[in-house]
């Protein structure tokens, strides 16, 4: 009986752990969209200071390409849209997660406590 | 940051759920990581900052010259000789893969640019770390003030005699005369109020008490933060204001509990049971001064028990409306006046044998020359400050009951004080005639103004109607005025008190 529970509660703490595991790396994730987000407004504010007679170039690979003032503008600015979306879909992902790893150290601490009582009947026992 | 911040929190609740030391440790342990962290970011952003500057230094002086005689770097290990061309025509990286061709003057103004981000960031990580700093060092402070005593002083206001309190309060000494009271009131049968007042006392009286004895404290509290304030201020009527104001909703909320057993107790009662009644309404600091007196240090920390002073210094000059902090401290004085009367520790006797510390105490020694029963004195000039005062719950009578002391003795009196308060420019409201009394007398220390303020209409209206008659003497009366709360308390709320002290003068 008190096996039984033990092997639940391991499996149930691989659970949990594997679920804590992909929160951290959806949070890193999320990091690095916002530390992106915080560069492509840069960018975008430096391309506001320019004007069109500066060439704007673009590094693709081991290549800049000419890229024209207002074109580079709009891509800039598409770029930021994508990155906030990718933000708001990993909140909503984080969010989810929390709530599973919740349920989870529920489900854990209430196997623990049966582990507990087993433990103490079979002590009891014996 | 925000993660970091986030982090921060929640190890710190973890933190404080654990055991107090242990928790305490770990959570400064975390503030200071956050606070190290905050100072190396700080100082990246320093380094990133002060770069950007030497890089606008060499802007401003590479278009000087056509061509600069420079050594190339050639591979990680070598340079040889070249020239730097074109010198006005940078390739600038705007961030994220994109570059752009500008003159030495607009990459400038990008770096400009540039640094006001890095001067943002600088200064939200400065905030950070003040906060994190602060929070450190209020945990230092949590632990010190739980664990070590040095430095910390408990000021505690010691309530002895408890029961001396309650005693005087009208509850308790009503219990042996709630009777007769009753029966008084039912008699009248004027109000059915009085009757439920005296129903709704027996059964809540505890509660009343208890209320009573909280909106003593608070009372206290509040007059000692005065007290504090004008000390130290200079300007004593700001001051006096607020904090007479502040005494007066305290007042207020007592009256307001207190209004129930006053109101059994109407002016009708025969002056020693009005006593009682007013000695536990104004179970307030008599006129005696406490001192402060280390008594029984119970705890670790070492503490100052303080007791209220009642003295009247805190007269103000009413600036506003309804400033009543003589009124609580009045009750306060005389309640720990009775209290100290019948514990016999502290001062003992002091303001008991015409040891006059405050104005309170000369009002008293009035009260008692002027009439042979300053009760109702008292009862007036409480009722007539409490007109003034919301608060005003000092004195046991409600102010249905002061208005009928006043009727039956004190006319004169308020009339004068109303002549006075009107007469007088800055005073607005009874005290003021009197609080100049006191000073008058020159017993009085300099006088912190507070003038319980009185509503004009609902004293005039009586007063007015009678014309000054012989009054008393002005001082005398105005003693009475000023220690309204003074003398209309403890009158009340200590028969036995003024008993004592009329058979010691």
């Amino acid at each position: 009986m008190a096996e039984a529970i033990q092997k639940k509660l391991q499996s149930e703490l691989e659970k949990y752990q594997q679920l804590q595991k992909d929160v951290s790396k959806s949070m890193s994730a999320r990091q690095k969209l916002e530390a992106q987000l915080t560069e492509n407004n840069i960018v975008k504010e430096e391309l506001g200071l320019l004007d069109s007679q500066n060439t704007v170039y673009k590094l693709i690979g081991p290549v800049l390409v000419k890229q024209d003032l207002d074109e580079a503008k709009a891509t800039v600015s598409k770029r930021l849209e994508y990155i906030n979306g990718e933000i708001q879909r990993y909140e909503t992902l984080l969010k989810e997660m929390e709530r599973k790893s919740e349920q989870h150290r529920e489900v854990l601490s209430s196997l623990q406590q049966e582990y507990q009582r087993a433990q103490g009947q079979a002590v009891g026992k014996v | 940051m925000a993660y970091l911040h986030d982090q921060m929190a929640a190890t710190g609740k973890v933190k404080r759920s654990k055991d107090l030391p242990q928790g305490v440790e770990r959570l400064k342990e975390e503030h200071r990581k956050v606070v190290k962290d905050c100072r190396s970011q700080i100082e990246h952003w320093n380094k990133v900052e002060k770069d950007y500057e030497s890089l606008q230094e060499r802007l401003r002086t590479l278009p000087d010259k056509l061509s600069y005689d420079i050594m190339v770097p050639f591979g990680p290990l070598a340079f040889m000789p070249g020239k730097l061309v074109h010198t006005n025509e940078l390739t600038v990286l705007l961030g994220d893969n994109w570059f752009a061709k500008c003159s030495a003057k607009q990459a400038n103004t990008l770096v400009e640019h540039r640094k006001k981000h890095v001067k943002n960031a600088l200064d939200d990580l400065q905030k950070v770390m003040k906060n994190f700093q602060n929070r450190a060092d209020f945990t230092d402070d949590l632990k010190k003030l739980t664990g070590d005593t040095e430095g910390f002083l408990d000021i505690r206001e010691e309530v002895i005699n408890e029961e001396d309190f309650t005693k005087g309060k009208h509850r308790l000494a009503h219990k042996p005369n709630s009777k007769p009271k009753q029966e008084y009131l039912l008699e009248l049968e004027e109000d059915k109020e009085k009757k439920e007042e005296d129903e709704e006392r027996k059964t809540g009286l505890l509660s009343e008490e208890e209320l009573w004895a909280r909106l003593d404290e608070l009372e206290r509290e509040e007059e000692l933060q005065d007290e504090r304030f004008r000390l130290d201020s200079t300007d004593t009527n700001g001051e006096d204001t607020t904090s007479s104001s502040e005494e007066e909703k305290e007042a207020e909320s007592g009256s307001g509990v207190q209004v129930n057993g006053h109101q059994k107790e109407n002016g009708w009662v025969p002056s020693s049971i009005t006593s009682q009644m007013n000695g536990t309404n104004g179970s307030h600091p008599e006129d005696e001064e406490v001192e402060d007196c280390d008594e029984e240090a119970g705890n670790g920390l070492p503490t100052i028990y303080f007791s209220h002073t009642a003295e009247f210094k805190k007269v103000r000059i009413n600036t506003g409306k309804n400033t009543t902090l003589k009124f609580s401290e009045r009750n306060e004085q005389k309640a720990q006046a009775k209290r100290k009367k019948k514990s016999g520790k502290r001062n003992g006797h002091s303001h008991e044998g015409y040891k006059i510390t405050s104005p309170a105490d000369i009002y008293r020694v009035f009260v008692d020359l002027v009439n042979g029963e300053p009760i109702p004195r008292k009862s007036i000039l409480k009722s007539r400050s409490r007109e003034n005062s919301v608060c005003s719950d000092t004195s046991e009578s409600s102010t249905a009951d002061f208005e009928e002391r006043r009727a039956a003795f004190g006319r004169s009196w308020s009339h004068d004080d109303a002549t006075h308060s009107d007469t007088s420019d800055g005073f607005t409201g009874e005290e003021s005639p009197t609080g100049t009394s006191p000073r008058t007398n020159g017993r009085f220390e300099a006088f912190t103004g507070t003038v319980i303020e009185k509503d004009p209409l609902s004293c005039s209206i009586p007063h007015l109607t009678i014309a000054p008659p012989a009054l008393p003497t002005i001082p005398e009366r105005k003693l009475e005025e000023v220690g309204p709360e003074a003398l209309q308390e403890p009158p009340k709320r200590m028969s036995k008190f003024k008993a004592t002290r009329l058979h010691q003068t």
